[in-house]
């Protein structure tokens, strides 16, 4: 945390989160080299979303987080429109409505959601008394199941999960009563077949059991998970080198500059490099804890709290579907993976957490 | 609103739960590095391979064939480099266009062209090379080269032809090669410790095998060892880059006992007739001429012959594809006679002073039919030595009369009768020794006196391969003994056949000699027209094998007109005389005789291994 004042203002800055991202972010922009086969177009375009990110988090972290509070009503709305545009008017590609043109870019509003909702529903219980209550819980699900539903419909199964557990860290978080959790779970597990049958398209079944038993269909959908392990373990100790990694570079590996970017890593800068890229985002993770402790009140915490586990979700479904533990999802690896909606919204909820963890209420104590 | 007291509640409660979920992702983050070290540090040499596996393929690289030598180490058959026009059909769209477009630069001419048309298809789907013009001019290849950025899809590389300086001579014996079978190669290397990758079959072209001949029966040491170029592929098993060469092991050269300038002899003298002559060395039993008449060229086959040139070669009536050597089945004829008198020794049936009267027939007593000779009017009174010479038929009608067939049978299967005699020849034919089991099982009908009558004078069931009666008469000369016979002298230990006689003693074995000398020595010897064609004795004994069984010369005037009825003439031999080196077997088909047609064949080739 730094407040450095100058004459006239005072910017509002966290040297730890704002260095480890940039570090990040620049990394990023090195293994997207050798990922996209050493095209410098996709780095370039890259590198101005980094560029962009950066200073969008800059920008972001100067507000007065209670700004947040007002706005995430207005954040939330616009961006499920958005969704809900998607849907309707957006091209389909690969059979999903996933993406808005905007001409420059395209956006794909769900990964709004994914900082929108946590922030307001911070901003709709933190002067809830504890625990929440069976009214306000339910509420708060209806929020979050809206949310699931318009996202899941684009068909998006692993964003709207992100999306819905993002909401459900904020009401554990704001005090969500133990036997509640326990029931839901229980009613969960119960109807786990149902929602198997009735929400899961056929090819997610399929995802899902290939992730089971990879090998039983290697040339199908188990292709993708078999090459990812294999480009991980070919790696070894430390790694066949920069742009030296043949799974990713002869075009075994799929998808090597967006999901599957970590066994690209993994390949060409082995166990070292990825214990190494693993620390900066467990740095990140362990500050956002310090700082969401050290919050200057309920709504902060609760979205500190909540984006941070957002941003640990996404990486850590990224990391089980890339070496095979879970079903291919299509989870970007954050501040990493090729892809400018993530990215940003990343930028974006790093910018908040800043704004919150650097604005101090005097009258607090 | 929230009080201020539960502030400190909320604070509590949010802080465990916050570490209550970070231990969660903690949890998760340890089980992630177990995982990424599991797959990077525990399993590291598996992924690793399978890394290695995913990005490389091999291609076979053929090794040259070992080099064919006679006894003498002239060159039977050698490995001929060639650069050829290679293109790759899996990348032309339009063939017809792409040989125009070649055409201005090398001429292509109608045959060449229809070459690549037929086999365009099938090659594009396997991915596999195609030459559309073989052994090209340094002119061509230098009007190609200065063009070759215009067809990325063609190349002028290296590639080894099987070729013979003797074409013709050595179609049988050597054998030609062609473009191994998917099997083939799988068996092929099995053996040789290679994985069957699919690129090997994809990318195979080429390769090649022994078909026939030496070349098949040797086809594993000829052939050599494959090398291997490994490339790297991408995921479409695009080759993009070689990064490993194993050398092939080249073949071995291979030494056989045949003599080029016996087989030239033989293959001049034979001129173009259907039959067959083999040579062997007495003392051990390899082979030195294996010719079967007429013949083809291996050149052609190995090296792609048109399918219309094929149908003409396979559709000749003088069967040129036919191994007679190995495979032609003849009725020994009077050849048959030295083992038959043999036979009569062994048993005590006759002794040499053992005299018949000969009148020019025999009568069976069983049923008065009546068995003639060649000779009307008879021999008059014969013992076994002017029966040999003369070639009685009445004197072994009235022997194989008298003999019990079952031990006759036995006796002539230790002449090689009904056996296979050659360790290498490639597909041997045993010919066929009839017995009255044999009958009873083929032909349904017992045995009767009359067949062994027949058997007295090798006509009837009893066939053999011109090897066989080669090896018949090498045996006689060695006296009862012989290695089998071999066309390369490698060490493998060889059965020897060893007749087992009691009472045939040497001086029996000399006066065979003798008397087979005199079949040409003799004034009265059916092949004296021999005597004065060569410088040294020859222990001869001619056969004339009857197609038609006839009662006379009047008929026999009438079927001769169809020349494909017309007697065989068979000679065998061995010479030089006392101490002979050399054993021969000559079978003309429809020469009508054997003493003066088959004769002069066997004289020259054993002229020119002797005289000289």
């Amino acid at each position: 945390m730094k407040q450095a004042s100058f004459k006239r203002f005072t910017i509002f800055f966290d040297q730890h989160l704002f260095i480890s991202i940039t570090l990040l972010s620049v990394m990023g922009l090195f293994f997207l080299y050798s990922a996209s086969q050493g095209n410098i177009n996709v780095v370039m375009k890259q590198a101005i979303f980094v560029g962009f990110g950066i200073f969008l988090m800059f920008i972001l972290s100067q507000p007065d987080p209670d700004i947040y509070k007002i706005l995430s009503l207005v954040f939330l709305v616009t961006s499920l429109l958005l969704v809900l545009i998607t849907i309707l008017f957006a091209k389909e590609i690969n059979g999903a409505k996933r993406w808005l043109d905007l001409g420059i870019f395209t956006l794909q509003p769900s990964e709004l959601v994914k900082i929108a909702l946590p922030i307001y529903l911070a901003s709709y219980l933190f002067e809830k008394p504890i625990p929440i209550d069976i009214r306000n819980t339910f509420k708060s699900l209806s929020i979050i199941g809206i949310c699931f539903f318009l996202i899941a419909r684009q068909p998006d199964l692993g964003t709207s999960l992100v999306v819905s557990m993002a909401g459900i860290y904020i009401l554990f978080f704001a005090g969500l009563s133990w036997k509640f959790i326990g029931s839901s779970v229980l009613v969960f597990l119960i109807s786990l077949p149902f929602l198997w049958n009735n929400f899961l398209q056929p090819f997610q079944q399929q995802r899902i059991l290939t992730s089971l038993d990879p090998s039983a269909d290697p040339f199908g959908s188990g292709w993708n998970i078999t090459q990812s392990k294999i480009a991980i373990g070919s790696g070894g100790i430390s790694g066949k080198g920069f742009e030296a990694g043949s799974q990713s570079h002869l075009d075994f590996l799929p998808e090597t500059e967006t999901d599957f970017i970590f066994a690209v890593i993994a390949e060409e800068f082995g166990f070292i490099g990825v214990c190494i890229l693993l620390s900066v985002y467990m740095f990140i993770l362990l500050r956002c804890m310090y700082l969401a402790f050290n919050a200057r009140d309920r709504f902060c915490r609760l979205t500190i709290g909540g984006l941070s586990l957002v941003f640990a979700s996404t990486l850590f479904i990224n990391l089980a579907m890339v070496t095979g533990l879970i079903p291919v999802v299509g989870m970007p690896l954050p501040f990493i993976s090729k892809g400018g909606s993530s990215l940003l919204s990343f930028y974006i909820a790093f910018g908040i957490i800043i704004s919150m963890a650097s604005h101090k209420k005097l009258m607090q104590r | 609103m929230i009080g201020i007291e539960d502030r400190f509640i909320e604070k509590r409660i949010f802080k465990s739960r916050l570490i209550l979920i970070y231990l969660f992702f903690g949890i998760l983050f340890s089980a992630f590095i177990y995982r990424t070290y599991t797959l990077q540090v525990y399993s590291y040499s598996s992924y690793e391979l399978a890394s290695i596996k995913n990005k490389t393929r091999s291609l076979l690289v053929q090794p040259k064939r070992g080099i064919i030598y006679d006894r003498n180490g002239n060159i039977l058959i050698n490995n001929v480099p060639s650069h050829d026009l290679i293109i790759q059909p899996a990348q032309i769209k339009n063939i017809s266009k792409y040989l125009d477009r070649l055409n201005d630069i090398i001429l292509i001419n109608k045959e060449e062209r229809e070459y690549v048309l037929e086999r365009f298809e099938n090659r594009s789907i396997y991915n596999r090379e195609l030459a559309v013009k073989r052994g090209l001019s340094d002119e061509e290849i230098a009007r190609f080269e200065v063009r070759s950025y215009l067809f990325p899809e063609a190349v002028i590389d290296k590639r080894y032809r099987r070729e013979s300086e003797y074409p013709h001579l050595f179609s049988h014996v050597l054998g030609f090669v062609g473009g191994a079978e998917n099997e083939n190669m799988s068996d092929i290397l099995n053996k040789q410790g290679k994985a069957l990758g699919e690129t090997l079959f994809t990318y195979a072209n080429g390769y090649l095998i022994g078909k026939t001949g030496i070349e098949n029966t040797y086809d594993d040491s000829l052939r050599g060892v494959f090398g291997e170029k490994i490339f790297e592929v991408d995921a479409k098993g695009k080759l993009l880059k070689e990064i490993d060469f194993i050398e092939p092991k080249d073949g071995i050269d291979t030494f056989t006992s045949l003599d080029l300038d016996a087989q030239k002899v033989a293959f001049e003298a034979m001129a173009g007739r259907k039959g067959a002559v083999v040579v062997v060395e007495i003392e051990s039993g390899a082979i030195i001429t294996y010719l079967s008449s007429p013949t083809f060229s291996i050149n052609q086959i190995s090296n792609g012959i048109s399918s219309a040139n094929f149908e003409k070669l396979i559709n000749d009536k003088d069967k040129p594809f036919f191994d007679r050597v190995s495979q032609g089945r003849y009725s020994p004829a009077s050849t048959i006679k030295p083992a038959i008198g043999l036979y009569g020794l062994e048993n005590k049936i006759i002794n040499w002073d053992y005299t018949i009267d000969d009148p020019g027939f025999f009568v069976l007593p069983e049923d008065q039919r009546i068995y003639r000779g060649w000779k009307k009017g008879g021999h008059g009174t014969i013992n076994l030595e002017s029966a040999l010479i003369e070639s009685s038929n009445t004197f072994f009608f009235s022997l194989a009369y008298q003999s019990e067939i079952n031990d006759l049978i036995e006796h002539l299967a230790n002449f090689g009768f009904g056996k296979n005699i050659c360790v290498d020849c490639f597909n041997p034919g045993k010919g066929l020794l009839p017995s009255p089991q044999w009958k009873m099982n083929n032909l349904n009908f017992g045995w009767f006196k009359g067949d062994s009558v027949n058997l007295g004078v090798g006509q009837g069931y009893l066939s053999a391969t011109p090897a066989q009666l080669a090896f018949y008469s090498a045996f006689i000369s060695n006296k009862g003994s012989l290695e089998k016979l071999s066309l390369i002298n490698n060490n493998i230990e060889k059965d020897t056949l060893v007749l087992p006689a009691s009472n045939i003693t040497n001086k029996d074995w000399d006066r065979i000699h003798k008397s087979m000398i005199g079949v040409i020595e003799n004034p009265k010897g059916t092949a004296k027209r021999l005597k004065n064609l060569k410088s040294y004795n020859i222990a001869a004994k001619s056969g004339t094998v009857e197609l038609v069984s006839l009662d006379s010369k009047e008929d026999y005037e009438l079927v001769r007109q169809d020349i494909s009825k017309r007697d065989h003439g068979i000679m065998i031999a061995f010479a030089p005389m006392p101490n002979p080196k050399y054993a021969i077997s000559v079978v003309i088909e429809n020469a009508e005789s054997g003493g003066s047609v088959a004769g002069p064949v066997a004289v020259k080739v054993l002229n020119s291994l002797i005289t000289e």
